[in-house]
């Protein structure tokens, strides 16, 4: 046990120490919210600012509309103008229009204006498109409304009186299930991202003693079995430190940032809407079925992984090439989370989030819909329960490949060959 | 009293019988040879004196009681032929880590290191990492990794590849004092002059099983050909020579080689010089280099082992 301590130790401090550590753990979450901050900053900025000018055959639309219009809006210009397309679309870029619509006539405006056209010489993506076609629908609508005879009173009643429905548990008690959905899915990336990142590190860091070639020497000194469990626990210690890290320098810059009057007010609106719903759902329940299955999955991948690093040949491609599979498994659970999230009770969800394989990534995107509610008493035990099974099973069979891959140097051996070595004699 | 005793030890693998019955005592103190061509099953019997192989079959007692690999190998050090240390990680501190791994605790590592470090000029390297060190410098490391924690037995499977003389000898030294302090050596090589010269007792492996075993000079006796190397003041001339006491190997201008015949002895020989009148300046019994021996013995051997039927 000690010597498995000691191992821990080793694997740990090398790691927390290299300079790669420390820069990954403050460039990350710099770098996200950079993106995050920066791609709303240029979003406001950048919004097209279309000019655009506006040719009217149907005589329902005139200046004032399009006037009152622009000045709520001043993204898109638009400009009612009296003249021939053809003419238009010589001089229209000269007096500084991006492009122009075509309204033709129509013939009964109760069937509305299908064919409008917005012409430019080089095209504009569909938001733009999009922006013109509902400014116009917003213009059409007080035409409808004016034809119908509805004034400004009803039109208020109209847009006034509308049905909202919000999901509440058997209590009465809202839950917000954007919300759940919204967490569901940041835990289950959090615990794909760290099974990818920290997969691999245990792959390459078993390799380290072929690598290094002190296996031999390691190995008479202690068991294969003490060598394997203390690299991957020490990797392991060395994933949480790093998101520990992050969520506090997350949180710190966040905080910095809040106090300034620069934050998006979007971004804000979604944090506080987070942090209300918090205290609705049961967070210490969210974080300790997190932790739960942070770490069973990290066991049951990286033990994998382990068994992996140990038969090859500190070929890099050996290694990747024999690990698809098992890097495959993961990516299939961050692909299914779309359809757990979208249906939480659904059959897919419900057998992904107990078969050890995907449970730590769907059964997380599962739980903040609430337990024993989305989730029941007998889907989470069992999935827990095979979970511990799962990965006390990968750890065993892994030992078992480990002891017989570090110490060999030959070719590389097959999924088949690694097998035949578990169940060998020792 | 015997430090290590492997009785009828048995190691199949799926491809072939790598040890097949070898039985074998080694006294405390010794520097004991374990030799055999490639292929032989020095590694695997190494390995499983060292508990990182179990054996199919037989008893290793050590010290006396049966072998726990758990517990014994704090007092077995081992360098392995494929050997090497962690590049990227300093000296000072792999050095304890590895102690640390024996069983060592801190402050007593860290005082056998200062003392090691000192005997062979290594007070520099602490801070360095491995990957500063030319190869002849990492091998001293690996051979003070293996002797620090004062094993009772110690395993050096080719310990001099890629040492230069001074440091060849180094080591050298530093195996017979490891051995007058009461440790007891296994040493693997195929070095045969350096086994001449350093060890006592020698046991030849071929193909899984034990084909010579005793001391050194044993074994030379067991192996001579009665080869005489006469060298005289005078020239010999060719009647000197013609005589049915000896066969002429080889003769040159003052010196011959020749065989005696059985049934006469060394004095025959050399009364039969002296009546001739011929002067002699030396008269030595050529024995068998061990390095011919080794040839004889596993000559015909193929040069890899081919694979086996193993039927259990």
């Amino acid at each position: 046990m000690n010597k498995i301590l000691l191992i821990i130790q080793r694997e740990y401090l090398t790691r927390v120490r290299k300079k790669t550590f420390i820069i990954s753990t403050i460039l990350f979450p710099l770098l996200y919210l950079a993106l995050i901050f920066g791609m709303s900053y240029l979003g406001a900025t950048t919004m097209a600012h279309l000019k655009v000018a506006v040719i009217d055959s149907s005589g329902y639309f005139n200046k004032g509309q399009f006037e009152r219009s622009n000045a709520t809006d001043s993204t898109l210009v638009m400009t009612l103008l009296n003249e021939h397309p053809d003419s238009l679309k010589n001089t229209y870029k000269r007096r500084g229009f991006d492009g122009f619509v075509i309204i033709p006539a129509s013939k009964n405006w109760e069937e509305g204006i299908p064919n409008v056209s917005f012409r430019a010489d080089k095209k504009f993506g569909a938001s733009s498109v999009g922006q013109i076609e509902n400014r116009l629908n917003f213009l059409w609508t007080d035409v409808k409304n004016e034809k119908l005879g509805i004034d400004e009173n009803k039109k208020e009643i109209i847009s006034k009186s509308r049905v909202s429905v919000t999901s509440e548990d058997l209590l009465g008690q809202a839950a917000n299930e954007k919300v759940a959905g919204t967490i569901g899915f940041v835990a289950g990336f959090l615990i794909y991202l760290i099974l990818l990142i920290y997969g691999s590190q245990v792959m390459m860091g078993v390799m380290e003693e072929k690598t290094n070639r002190i296996a031999e020497v390691i190995i008479s000194s202690v068991k294969p079995f003490q060598l394997m469990l203390g690299k991957i626990i020490g990797i392991g210690l060395v994933a949480l430190t790093q998101f520990f890290l992050w969520v506090i320098f997350v949180f710190v810059i966040y905080n910095l940032t809040k106090a300034t009057s620069n934050s998006n007010e979007a971004v804000n609106n979604m944090v506080g809407q987070v942090q209300n719903t918090f205290t609705n759902l049961n967070i210490p329940v969210i974080l300790f079925f997190f932790a739960f299955y942070f770490l069973g999955g990290f066991f049951f991948y990286s033990s994998l992984y382990a068994a992996i690093g140990s038969a090859v040949n500190e070929d890099m491609r050996e290694a990747q090439s024999l690990s698809f599979p098992v890097t495959m498994l993961v990516i299939l659970s961050i692909a299914m989370t779309s359809i757990s999230l979208n249906d939480p009770t659904g059959k897919l969800a419900v057998w992904a989030s107990i078969i050890p394989f995907s449970s730590p990534i769907i059964m997380m995107t599962r739980i903040p819909f609430g337990v024993p509610g989305t989730v029941p008493w007998w889907q989470l035990g069992l999935s827990m329960a095979l979970l511990i099974a799962g990965f006390l099973f990968t750890v065993w069979l892994s030992g078992k490949i480990y002891r017989t891959g570090i110490l060999m140097y030959g070719k590389k051996p097959s999924w088949k060959e690694m097998i035949k070595w578990a169940f060998a004699k020792s | 009293m015997a430090i290590l005793e492997l009785n009828n030890l048995k190691k199949y693998f799926a491809t072939q019988k790598a040890v097949d019955d070898i039985s074998l005592s080694i006294e405390r103190g010794q520097i004991f040879g374990l030799l055999g061509p490639n292929g032989a099953g020095k590694t695997t019997l190494i390995r499983m004196i060292t508990g990182i192989f179990y054996p199919d079959e037989g008893q290793i007692i050590f010290d006396g009681k049966k072998f726990d690999p758990v517990n014994d190998i704090g007092h077995i050090g081992y360098m392995p032929e494929e050997r090497g240390l962690y590049k990227k990680m300093k000296i000072g501190e792999q050095t304890l880590y590895l102690a640390q791994l024996k069983g060592l605790g801190r402050s007593e590592a860290m005082k056998k290191i200062k003392e090691w470090f000192a005997k062979f000029d290594m007070d520099s390297w602490w801070t360095k990492k491995v990957e500063d060190l030319s190869k002849g410098m990492s091998q001293k490391l690996q051979f003070v990794t293996t002797v620090l924690h004062q094993p009772k037995l110690i395993i050096l499977d080719e310990p001099f590849s890629g040492l230069d003389p001074v440091n060849s000898n180094l080591i050298k030294e530093e195996i017979y004092n490891l051995a007058q302090a009461g440790a007891t050596i296994i040493f693997s090589t195929h070095r045969m002059e350096q086994v001449e010269e350093i060890c006592d007792h020698i046991v030849l492996v071929n193909k899984g099983k034990k084909i010579l075993d005793g001391t050194v000079q044993r074994v030379k006796q067991d192996f001579k050909e009665n080869l005489f190397r006469v060298t005289f003041k005078d020239r010999l001339l060719a009647e000197h020579l013609a005589i049915h006491l000896f066969e002429v190997k080889q003769k040159m201008e003052k010196e011959v080689i020749i065989k005696l015949d059985p049934g006469f002895s060394n004095n025959d020989v050399l009364q039969y010089f002296i009546n001739k009148g011929l002067l002699i300046e030396s008269f030595n019994e050529i024995l068998p280099s061990l390095n011919d021996i080794f040839i004889r013995l596993v000559e015909g051997t193929p040069a890899s082992r081919h694979f086996q039927e193993v039927k259990n």
